[in-house]
């Protein structure tokens, strides 16, 4: 018999009132409203289980420590059953020529039906010696699991877009994921590392809904990666009003003004740090006091010092990712276009559910 | 206040920051200039119009100047409905026109050509704030796309999936 999620969570415990709840607290963060909690129950009563494999190439591991310290306990006993079953190199409990081999049979038992979650790259110079596992370089073992993967999770900035490792003069050739990886779909989760419930997030709706979230241009789910760090920051009043702090510990500092001048990357940066927050939506960089060093966009580590002043909105590749409204175009083609960057504009300002602060108990 | 003496204050302090506080900065968008756009009366004691500065495009409500009810602390918003939906917005307060609370709609605004582009698309916002949009284009769109190849055809009871979830979410 098939084994569904719902038959993998009753055996690990979790009750049914649980995994109800469970499932409309899943609905909320991914900001579908209720209406959709009693989709994603049926589909996890339902549906076989997927099996998840987590590979580990470059990489610090600070996904990993993001995704199981993901806030709510709930969320993170039911994602963890879901994964740790199948092939996590830090969490999983096999070891050596055993755990090698448990990679082999899932690849063959769910061959074009699992999901393949990528945490760091492959180094491609000297034929991929940089990173070796198993004995051998992990570009191979990416290629391979990548080709009867269903779909591909690009975790963070290592795997999205080469992160420091990749950073110039970049010695060995790290190269993202989506460059080696072709005919598959992949969803890049940026950041270093990308927020415990974006993450927690994207994997619930691709294991419930068996389909990748709707994409922005880059490959990154809208949901969570729709809006600057600018546009919801608690300190954007200051910016308005152009109250700046002007250096470390001075009076504005200590107000909590603006950090544009001190090199914040907020204006710059799509991600959710300023509406999810971090650790349970207590804080995130800017609340401590520190700019954002905008750790979710590519090539972050080559844009200049962390405390450089925003200049050249441009060389941000703002215009390539804003949704382009065009002046002249606005004025040439009438009022359609205008209409439409208004409509847009309010969509995006709307207050959506999964910007609430979920809280409950387990 | 009427709506044109309360937008001349906004105009007046938000041309004073303009040309002092964020004078110079890589932030403006040298092509625009301040300007209230479209402001008119809401819920009997407040005004809704645009704000377009050089760094920035937002929804602005306007109070009376004594009142100072729209007095947000920092780190709150408050949560206004309009027939279009719900919008978070931020407090801000300056001596020409008293505490007004903003949502931001632009920054920067580097998109905008010209004046009458940042302008047209002001005014565009204010129409559409007060037309409903239940229903509206990403719901359909977010249905439409579960729908096709679903494994989700038959709906749980609702009764039980409500009782599950309401005796769970209190707690």
């Amino acid at each position: 018999m098939t084994e569904t999620f719902y038959d993998v969570l009753r055996r690990q415990g979790i009750s049914r009132r649980s995994f109800l709840k469970f499932c409309s607290l899943t609905a909320t963060s991914l900001g579908l409203g209720s209406a959709y909690a009693p989709k994603i129950a049926h589909a996890m009563e339902t549906k076989p289980r997927t099996p998840v494999i987590w590979l580990e190439g470059l990489e610090c591991t600070c996904c990993s420590e993001s995704f199981i310290r993901s806030a709510h306990p709930l969320t993170k006993d039911v994602i963890l059953s879901m994964l740790s079953l199948d092939y996590h190199v830090t969490l999983m409990a096999a070891a050596g020529h055993q755990a090698e081999k448990q990679l082999e049979e899932i690849k063959k038992k769910y061959k074009g039906n699992y999901i393949l979650a990528v945490e760091g790259n492959p180094p491609l110079n000297e034929d991929g010696m940089y990173c070796i596992e198993g004995g051998r370089p992990f570009v191979e073992i990416l290629k391979e699991t990548a080709a009867d993967a269903k779909a591909v999770i690009a975790w963070g900035a290592c795997a999205s877009y080469g992160c420091v490792q990749a950073a110039k003069p970049n010695p060995t050739r790290a190269t993202p994921i989506d460059k080696v990886i072709s005919g598959k779909p992949i969803i890049k989760v940026p950041g270093c590392p990308p927020i415990a419930e974006v993450m927690t997030g994207v994997v619930t709706y691709m294991l419930t809904f068996d389909r990748l979230p709707e994409l922005d241009r880059q490959g990154r789910p809208k949901m969570f990666y729709g809006q600057r760090i600018h546009d919801k920051c608690y300190r954007r009043p200051h910016f308005d009003a152009g109250q700046f702090v002007e250096q470390w510990d001075d009076d504005a500092a200590r107000k909590g003004y603006c950090l544009y001048k001190m090199g914040c990357k907020g204006p710059t940066t799509y991600n959710a740090c300023s509406t999810v927050r971090w650790n349970d939506g207590v804080s995130f960089p800017i609340q401590s006091g520190h700019g954002c060093i905008g750790c979710s966009e590519d090539g972050f580590w080559d844009k200049g010092s962390f405390y450089d002043r925003v200049t050249d909105i441009k060389q941000f590749g703002i215009e390539a990712n804003a949704d382009k409204v065009g002046g002249t175009a606005a004025a040439a083609a009438g009022a359609g276009v205008a209409v439409h960057a208004a409509l847009s504009a309010l969509k995006k300002a709307k207050k959506s559910e999964s910007t609430e602060k979920v809280t409950g108990d387990n | 206040m009427p709506p044109t003496e309360a937008a001349g204050a906004l105009t007046a302090a938000f041309e004073r920051i303009a040309a002092t506080r964020m004078a110079g900065l890589p932030m403006n968008n040298p092509a625009l200039r301040v300007a209230a756009i479209g402001f008119r009366p809401w819920q009997d004691a407040y005004l809704v119009g645009v704000l377009i500065t050089p760094w920035a495009i937002n929804l602005m409500i306007l109070g009376d100047r004594t009142a100072g009810d729209l007095r947000l602390a920092a780190d709150c918003r408050r949560t206004w409905e309009f027939p279009s939906g719900r919008y978070d917005f931020m407090g801000g307060e300056e001596p020409e026109c008293g505490a007004y609370q903003f949502c931001s709609m632009f920054s920067p605004t580097f998109e905008f050509a010209d004046q009458a582009a940042a302008e047209t698309i002001a005014a565009d916002i204010v129409e559409a704030l007060f037309v409903d949009a239940s229903g509206g284009e990403a719901e359909q769109r977010e249905a439409a796309r579960l729908a096709g190849r679903s494994t989700l055809q038959v709906e749980t009871s609702r009764r039980g999936f409500l009782r599950g979830v309401f005796s769970g979410l209190k707690g």
